[in-house]
C-alpha cells in the first residue's frame, strides 16, 4: 500500500495522450496517475489503470462510461473512501490520504449512492450533520450554523418540508435533502454519485438544475451519471471512461461523437444538436450486434 | 425573553485550557422557540443549548429534549426499584426503613441487611445493567445493526467460558475479571477474523458471532462436565447469569471500567452519531470511520467482560436496554446514556422479580431478562420497519 509514491509529480508528467490536459495545478481537485483495485491476493482486481484527471474550477464535471469502466471507483478515490495503489488524489495540491479527515470535509462533500438515514431523522437534522465537520465536542452549535442550515433549506427549497422525517417523503425530496446536507457542509468542491438514478424525470431535472445553481454560486462539481444525454445537457465537462482509463474529456460537444458512443456502450447512434440547449442527443440508436 | 443566564459558579464552563480566563466567561441556557436577540444562535429545534464564552472563545453544547426528558425518566424511574429493590426479601423493610438504614440510621439490623447484603447486590446490578446496555448500544451502533450485541455475537459466551475456567481452576490461575476480558477478546477477534470485516457485512459477522458464541457455550458446559459436581454447582450461576454470586474485587474492576467506558463513549457520541449512516456519508463528514468503529468496540468488549465478571452472560439487556432508550428518545443521537440507565433499570427489576417471584428460591436474573427478552427480540424482527411513516 503505497498510495503517494509519485505525489510530488507534476500533472502534466502524466503524458497520458487521452489524460485531461487542464492545468492541474490550478484545479482543486485532481488525480496524478492513479491505479487502483478492488479485493485482496488472486481475487484482486484493478479497476482504474494509470488515469489523471483535473476537475475544472466552479465548472460541472460529469464521468461517463458503461457499467463495470471504474466511473464510481474513480469517484470513490477522488474522495478518499477508496485507498489508490498507486497514484494520488491532489485536494489543493496535497495528498488527500494524507490530509486530516476533518480538513478534508471542510473542503470536498460527497452525495454517495447509498444515503440510508436513521429513522425518524427529520431534513432539518440531516442538514444540520452537514455542520459536523465545522463544529467540536464543546462547540456543538453557533450563529452561523444556523444561518448555514437555513441557506441550505433554502438553496434546495425545503423550508415547508424541514421538520418532516425523511423516511416519508419522496425519493426527489430526499435526494434534494442529501445535497442540502451537503450544502451546508460549505465546501468548494463537491461530489456526486449518481445523484439521479432512482428519480422520475421531474425530480432529475430538479436535482440537475440545483446542481447547476450550485455551480453558478462557484462551486466546482464532479458527478457519475448513467444517462449521457443528461450528462451533456447539464455538465461543462465531460469525461469517458472505458476499462479503468479516460477515452475522453472535453466540453459535451467536443468530446461526444457517434464513435465515442459506439466504443462505449457498443451502439450505434446519429447525433443531434439539441435546438434549444444547443447539447448532443442521441437519435437511431441500434446495438451494432442488431445489424 | 426566555433565555436565562446562569452565573457560573451554578454551570461552571467546561473550561477548553481557559481556566484562568473564566472570569470574562459567560454560561447561558437557551431554549429553541426564542426569538430574543441573544448574542448566542438559537439553538435547533428540540434542543436545549448551554452556551459559554470565554474571551472571544464562544463555546456551546446541545442538549436533546427527547432524550434529557428520557433520562430524567429513567433516573426517577431507576430511583424506585432501587428503593424496592433495598425493601425487598426475606426480612422486609418500609422504603422508609430501607432508606434510614443506608444512611446508617435506625435498627441496627436493617442498618446491616440494607448495607452489607443488599446495597451491594444493588450495585452490582447498577453497573452491569449500565455495562451490558451501554456495550449492546455501542455494537449495534458501530455494526449498524440492532441485534449485534455483544450476547448475540458471542462475547458474553467467550467470557463466560474463561470466567468459568478461572473459577474452576482450570488453566491459568487468573482472576474472573482479566480472564473474562480475555475471553471476550479472543471471541471477538474470531469472529472478527471469520467476517473479515466489520460493519460492512453486516450478517456474515452475525452469524460468525453466533457460531463463535455456540462453540463457547459449548465449551463451558464440558468445562462443568468434567469438574466435580459440588465445583459445578457453584459455577452453575456463571452459565445463566445471577447478581447472587457476584465477587467483590469483580465489580471494583467493573465500576472502574464502567466509569472510563461511559466518558469514552461520550467522547466518541458526535463520531457515533454519524456511523448510523453509511460509511461514505461518515467518512464524508470527516469522521475516520474505522479509528472510531474499533474505538466504540473496544469499549463495547471491554465493559461486557467486566460485566461479565461479575453477574455472568446477561446478555438480553443489551438487546433490551438501548432498545428502550431509543425508543424514548429523539433519532437526532445515540442514546448512550439513556440506554446505560434503561440497562440498570432492566437488571434491577429483573433481580427484583427473580427474588419474588418464587420467594424464597431464587431465580437468577438472566433467566428472568431471557423471559422478558425472547419476546423482545421478535419484537425487535417483527415490528414495521418504519413507525414515523405518515
Amino acid at each position: 500500500m503505497t498510495p503517494a509514491s509519485n505525489a510530488t509529480a507534476s500533472p502534466l508528467d502524466a503524458a497520458d495522450t487521452h489524460a485531461d490536459h487542464t492545468d492541474g495545478a490550478g484545479s482543486p481537485l485532481a488525480a496524478q496517475s492513479l491505479h487502483a483495485s478492488y479485493g485482496r491476493g488472486r481475487g484482486r482486481r484493478p479497476v482504474i489503470d494509470d488515469l489523471s484527471l483535473s476537475l475544472p474550477a466552479g465548472k460541472v464535471t460529469a464521468i461517463v462510461g458503461p457499467n463495470g469502466c471504474g466511473k464510481s471507483t474513480l469517484l470513490a478515490s477522488l474522495s478518499r473512501l477508496h485507498l489508490p495503489d498507486a497514484g494520488a488524489v491532489l485536494l489543493d495540491g496535497d495528498d488527500i490520504q494524507r490530509l486530516p479527515a476533518r480538513e478534508v470535509a471542510r473542503k470536498l462533500a460527497l452525495l454517495p449512492q447509498e444515503t440510508h438515514a436513521p429513522e425518524g431523522l427529520t431534513v432539518a437534522e440531516l442538514i444540520q450533520f452537514g455542520r459536523q465537520p465545522h463544529q467540536g465536542l464543546m462547540r456543538q452549535w453557533s450563529a452561523e450554523d444556523r444561518r448555514i442550515v437555513d441557506e441550505a433549506l433554502t438553496a434546495a427549497n425545503l423550508h415547508a418540508l424541514a421538520d418532516r422525517p425523511l423516511d416519508a417523503m419522496s425519493g426527489g425530496q430526499r435526494q434534494r435533502a442529501w445535497i442540502a446536507m451537503a450544502i451546508a457542509q460549505q465546501t468548494p468542491l463537491l461530489l456526486l454519485d449518481e445523484p439521479t438514478s432512482a428519480l422520475d424525470l421531474g425530480h432529475q431535472l430538479e436535482v440537475f438544475e440545483l446542481i447547476r445553481e450550485l455551480a453558478a454560486a462557484g462551486k466546482t462539481l464532479a458527478m457519475v451519471v448513467h444517462d449521457l444525454v443528461s450528462a451533456c445537457r447539464y455538465a461543462d465537462h465531460l469525461v469517458a471512461m472505458l476499462d479503468g482509463r479516460i477515452i475522453a474529456a472535453g466540453t459535451p460537444s467536443e468530446v461526444v461523437t457517434p464513435e465515442l458512443v459506439r466504443r462505449l456502450y457498443g451502439v450505434t447512434c446519429d447525433l443531434l444538436l439539441d435546438p434549444a440547449t444547443n447539447s448532443p442527443i442521441l437519435t437511431n440508436v441500434r446495438s451494432i450486434r442488431a445489424e | 425573553m426566555t433565555s436565562r443566564s446562569l452565573s457560573c459558579a451554578s454551570a461552571p464552563p467546561p473550561s477548553v485550557g481557559a481556566a484562568t480566563t473564566m472570569t470574562t466567561s459567560t454560561v447561558s441556557m437557551t431554549a429553541s422557540p426564542c426569538d430574543s436577540p441573544s448574542p448566542a444562535a438559537r439553538p435547533p429545534a428540540g434542543t436545549w443549548q448551554l452556551t459559554w464564552r470565554v474571551r472571544d472563545r464562544r463555546g456551546s453544547v446541545l442538549f436533546d429534549r427527547r432524550g434529557t426528558a428520557a433520562n430524567l425518566g429513567l433516573v426517577v424511574a431507576l430511583a424506585l426499584a432501587a428503593i424496592a429493590s433495598l425493601c425487598a426479601g426475606s426480612l422486609p423493610l418500609s422504603p422508609l426503613a430501607a432508606l434510614q438504614g443506608l444512611a446508617g440510621l435506625g435498627d441496627p439490623m436493617n442498618v446491616f441487611v440494607v448495607r452489607e447484603l443488599r446495597l451491594s447486590r444493588l450495585i452490582a446490578g447498577l453497573a452491569t445493567g449500565a455495562a451490558f446496555a451501554l456495550a449492546g448500544c455501542l455494537m449495534q451502533t458501530l455494526a449498524r445493526n440492532r441485534l449485534a450485541t455483544p450476547g448475540i455475537i458471542g462475547i458474553d459466551n467467550g467470557a463466560t467460558a474463561f470466567a468459568v475456567a478461572s473459577v474452576l481452576g482450570v488453566g491459568v490461575g487468573l482472576a474472573p475479571p482479566p480472564m473474562a476480558l480475555a475471553g471476550a477478546v479472543t471471541a471477538t477477534v474470531i469472529t472478527f477474523a471469520l467476517a473479515s470485516d466489520i460493519g460492512t457485512r453486516g450478517y456474515r459477522f452475525l452469524v460468525a458471532g453466533i457460531g463463535v458464541g455456540a462453540i463457547f457455550g459449548a465449551l463451558t458446559q464440558l468445562l462443568l462436565a468434567r469438574v466435580a459436581i459440588d465445583a459445578a454447582n457453584a459455577a452453575y450461576p456463571w452459565t445463566v447469569g445471577s447478581l447472587n454470586a457476584r465477587d467483590g474485587a469483580s465489580l471494583v474492576w467493573l465500576e472502574i471500567g464502567l466509569a472510563l467506558g461511559l466518558v469514552a463513549a461520550l467522547w466518541l457520541k458526535r463520531d457515533l452519531a454519524c456511523l448510523r449512516f453509511a460509511d461514505s456519508v461518515a467518512t464524508g463528514l470527516g469522521v475516520r470511520v474505522k479509528r472510531s468503529r474499533y474505538a466504540a468496540l473496544g469499549v463495547s468488549i471491554a465493559l461486557t467482560g467486566l460485566a461479565v465478571a461479575v453477574a455472568g452472560p446477561v446478555g438480553m439487556v443489551a438487546l433490551i436496554g438501548p432498545e428502550i432508550a431509543r425508543q424514548l428518545s429523539s433519532s437526532r443521537g445515540v442514546p448512550l446514556v439513556g440506554a446505560a440507565l434503561a440497562g440498570a433499570l432492566v437488571m434491577v427489576s429483573a433481580d427484583l422479580v427473580g427474588r419474588l417471584l418464587v420467594a424464597p428460591i431464587e431465580v437468577p436474573v438472566g433467566i428472568v431478562t431471557a423471559i422478558v427478552g425472547a419476546p423482545f427480540l421478535l419484537w425487535i424482527l417483527l415490528r414495521p420497519a418504519a413507525r414515523f411513516r405518515h
